[in-house]
């Protein structure tokens, strides 16, 4: 008995954690039903009373909303299909082949998840804007590909397949493409699909480059529009700020919810050396 | 193995285009732009020598930038490395149940965009208004201008990236603490061995390469994530206060528009990364305890 009490106040720091980290959240949804008044007079309290729609129906009425979520969704759909298409390929080149400088090549890669990207931005920036691809989606996504975590990743998981099933495979004399797709790719779905909602997670709520490259407002993607609601001087139109946040974090929380179990073991794996 | 040469090519090519194109090719170029004076508009550009680097090393501003630099990462340690390995003991081996929902509950904030985490945390601590006034205001503290104020502003930026690394370095060190077998555990508590001395004598040694990838990420994505916040809401102020090695590369660019001290910069925080990572290969991971 003395034990197990002894072991549930270990539950003490982690309930704090939890009060910490869902605070902030709490005030986002309390903050996005509540009119101007509410929320300078009642900021404290959590539940909106009563909680208005008004917010939101500014978002919807007054912004040209659905075409932010339609270009942020376009961008991330395409940054996801591309970078699971190369990732899957360098990967298997890494545990399909032997062959020259493959420990040079794979670090190489590796390496650009360790440097920033910002100390990258503006040869980036320079190059687009000799491509004619400022302004565009497409300048926006292509810098996003180049991902070492991703090929990492997709090493770490066709790892595990056992190499005799390959080489049945190959006796059968199927082609190193219907090894990948029919072999590879069948053993690995769940894998490729935990990746795949990892890296649109991370296109979708990407703010730094789409800024330097979207000018145009009809180009903004969602985490950009937000800035618009806020202004430095302090007038801010907190509750509409606030009812963008929440759309704007409602599809990777979905996404979430929906396959915790695939994400985080993947994200797991990530750490793993090897 | 098969050993085909330029079949494994062929499977590498469309990322090692990419790769090449946007990663290695910038990296040279910043090096070239950096012995040059222009603004990114006009058609020509002047060669100027090493005048870039030897402006910024006479500039006063270089030495708050650093200061500022390894300030936040010291406070980004604590908060991202140190207090994510106490807790995934803690959720390890302390405690025997509702492990999953903590896990997945932590880690819910590191799905959400840092846009939304800036705006969220600038109302969080809004002076006037906000919460976090309120509630100091109750017990008699007048609440401080969080992003005004040199060192306060450093910490609240700390704070809204820290909201969202600590989930996901929680759970990347979860997985190397679960990874010790209870029964060493179990084991070291019939000899009567404290909770110390299991974490210092089993935890630590058999988790340290975990560690070390949490501390490396800690600073490398720390540094990368502080751009939203910085550039949402202080701008790198006030007065440079929360500007830092990785923001004056873009401040140079895209603000000042001095291509060749962007680039300097640029420059400078590589060998910075490049001494880092390094350091950490040759020095920390010799000190680290591989199994196989």
């Amino acid at each position: 008995m003395k034990i197990n009490k002894l072991k549930s106040l270990w539950h003490l720091p982690l309930l704090l954690a939890l009060a910490v980290q869902f605070w902030p959240l709490i005030f986002m949804v309390s903050t996005s039903f509540k009119d101007m008044n509410q929320i300078f007079q009642a900021s404290l309290n959590p539940l909106p009373m009563p909680a208005t729609m008004v917010n939101y129906e500014t978002v919807l009425n007054n912004f040209p909303f659905f075409t932010f979520l339609y270009n942020t969704f376009f961008i991330a759909i395409l940054v996801t299909g591309l970078k699971l298409i190369t990732s899957l390929l360098a990967a298997f080149a890494f545990v399909y082949y032997d062959f020259k400088y493959k420990e040079v090549v794979f670090n190489s890669m590796l390496l650009t998840f360790f440097i920033p990207f910002t100390v990258l931005i503006m040869p980036n920036y320079l190059l687009m804007s000799k491509l004619g691809l400022l302004n565009t989606p497409w300048g926006v996504i292509l810098p996003q590909l180049v991902d070492g975590m991703g090929i990492f990743l997709m090493r770490q998981t066709m790892r595990g397949i056992p190499k005799a099933l390959l080489e049945v495979a190959v006796l059968e004399s199927a082609s190193p493409l219907q090894v990948l797709y029919k072999v590879v790719l069948h053993l690995v779905r769940p894998s490729v699909i935990a990746v795949g909602i990892f890296f649109f997670i991370n296109a979708w709520n990407e703010y730094f480059w789409p800024l330097l490259v979207l000018r145009d407002k009809a180009m903004y993607t969602l985490p950009l529009a937000l800035q618009m609601f806020i202004s430095a001087e302090g007038g801010s139109e907190w509750g509409i700020a606030m009812a963008v946040a929440m759309l704007t974090c409602l599809p990777p929380l979905i996404l979430y919810f929906v396959s915790q179990r695939f994400i985080l073991n993947t994200f797991m794996q990530s750490g793993v050396k090897g | 193995m098969h050993k085909s040469n330029w079949q494994a090519w062929l499977f590498l090519l469309p990322a090692t285009i990419l790769f090449s194109i946007f990663f290695y090719t910038p990296l040279f170029e910043n090096l070239f732009l950096s012995f040059f004076e222009w603004n990114m508009i006009s058609p020509t550009m002047k060669f100027v020598g090493a005048t870039n680097y030897k402006s910024i090393f006479d500039s006063a501003e270089l030495i708050k930038i650093f200061y500022n630099t390894i300030f936040l990462v010291v406070v980004l340690l604590f908060l991202n490395f140190i207090l994510p390995y106490i807790y995934s003991y803690i959720l390890g081996h302390l405690i025997n149940k509702m492990q999953s929902f903590y896990r997945s509950a932590l880690f819910l904030p590191s799905t959400i965009s840092l846009a939304v985490a800036s705006i969220i945390f600038l109302w969080f601590y809004n002076p006037i208004a906000g919460p976090l006034s309120i509630i100091l205001g109750d017990i008699g503290i007048a609440s401080p201008r969080w992003f005004k104020e040199d060192g306060l502003v450093i910490i609240a930026i700390a704070s809204i990236i820290a909201w969202k690394s600590f989930g996901y370095n929680l759970i990347v060190m979860l997985a190397a603490m679960v990874a010790v077998p209870n029964e060493l555990i179990e084991a070291a508590k019939l000899e009567n061995a404290s909770n110390w001395t299991i974490f210092k004598k089993i935890i630590v040694p058999m988790t340290s390469p975990t560690a070390l990838y949490v501390f490396t990420i800690t600073v490398v994505f720390g540094l990368q994530y502080m751009l939203v916040p910085v550039n949402m809401i202080t701008q790198g102020g006030p007065d440079q206060g929360s500007s830092n090695l990785v923001y004056v590369v873009y401040q140079y660019a895209f603000v000042f528009f001095q291509t060749g001290k962007s680039a300097a910069f640029a420059v400078l925080t590589m060998i910075f990364y490049v001494v880092f990572l390094v350091a950490k290969y040759k020095f920390l991971d010799k000190k680290v305890h591989y199994e196989n």
